[in-house]
């Protein structure tokens, strides 16, 4: 699986629980859903991006 | 002039004994969305259920790391914990199945982190089974 579909999972996910966690209507928790779903997507590619021009250096050993 | 504002740990019409929300907790806490069950919502219940269950399934899918380290570094210890909020399902992972994850596939650390979350995810439930059992949530 891709790194973009897994993050799109755990956004997924976790949008879903907190939607359900912290709203009571329907129409809330759709609203919430989508805020948290995109902020996390969009928010993690943006990073990303951000952070492009910098080398990821050696990778990290194995513990 | 404002009229004070309602007690958030008053009881609500309902509202349960404060053994019942030792039980709701402890439930909770050992199958998730089980708290939400004894307290009768049932369909909250079945959506954490599934949410929860479905990020370890991920996680164990991927090969994820289920993190075993009572000693050694805190955050690995913090993260056992984590990852044993979920309650019985890791144990009988760990137990029953044998499971401990592949550390040489690529999932190892995607999947670590599913099952990490889903087990934080149980121990937001039993604070919310808590919640809704002593009347300070509906």
């Amino acid at each position: 699986m891709s790194h973009l579909l897994l993050m799109s999972t755990y956004a997924a996910l976790i949008s879903v629980f907190f939607a359900v966690l912290w709203r009571r209507e329907p129409r809330a928790q759709l609203k919430l859903f989508l805020q948290l779903f995109l902020g996390l997507v969009l928010g993690a590619v943006a990073l990303a991006w951000l952070t492009y021009p910098f080398p990821a250096g050696a990778p990290a050993p194995i513990p | 002039m404002s009229s004070p504002a309602p007690d958030s740990g008053s009881r609500q019409p309902g509202s349960r004994s404060g053994a019942a929300a030792y039980v709701a907790a402890l439930l909770a806490l050992l199958v998730p969305g089980a708290g939400h069950f004894y307290l009768r919502r049932w369909g909250r219940g079945a959506i954490f259920l599934v949410l929860v269950l479905a990020a370890l399934a991920v996680g164990v899918a991927l090969d994820g790391r289920l993190p075993w380290y009572w000693t050694g570094p805190p955050l690995k210890r913090l993260a056992t914990l984590g990852a044993m909020g979920s309650g019985l399902p890791p144990l009988i992972l760990h137990f029953v199945l044998g499971y401990q994850g592949d550390l040489r596939g690529s999932g190892w650390e995607y999947g670590g982190v599913f099952i990490v979350t889903a087990g934080l995810m149980n121990l937001l439930l039993v604070l919310d089974a808590w919640d809704i059992a002593a009347g300070r949530k509906d």
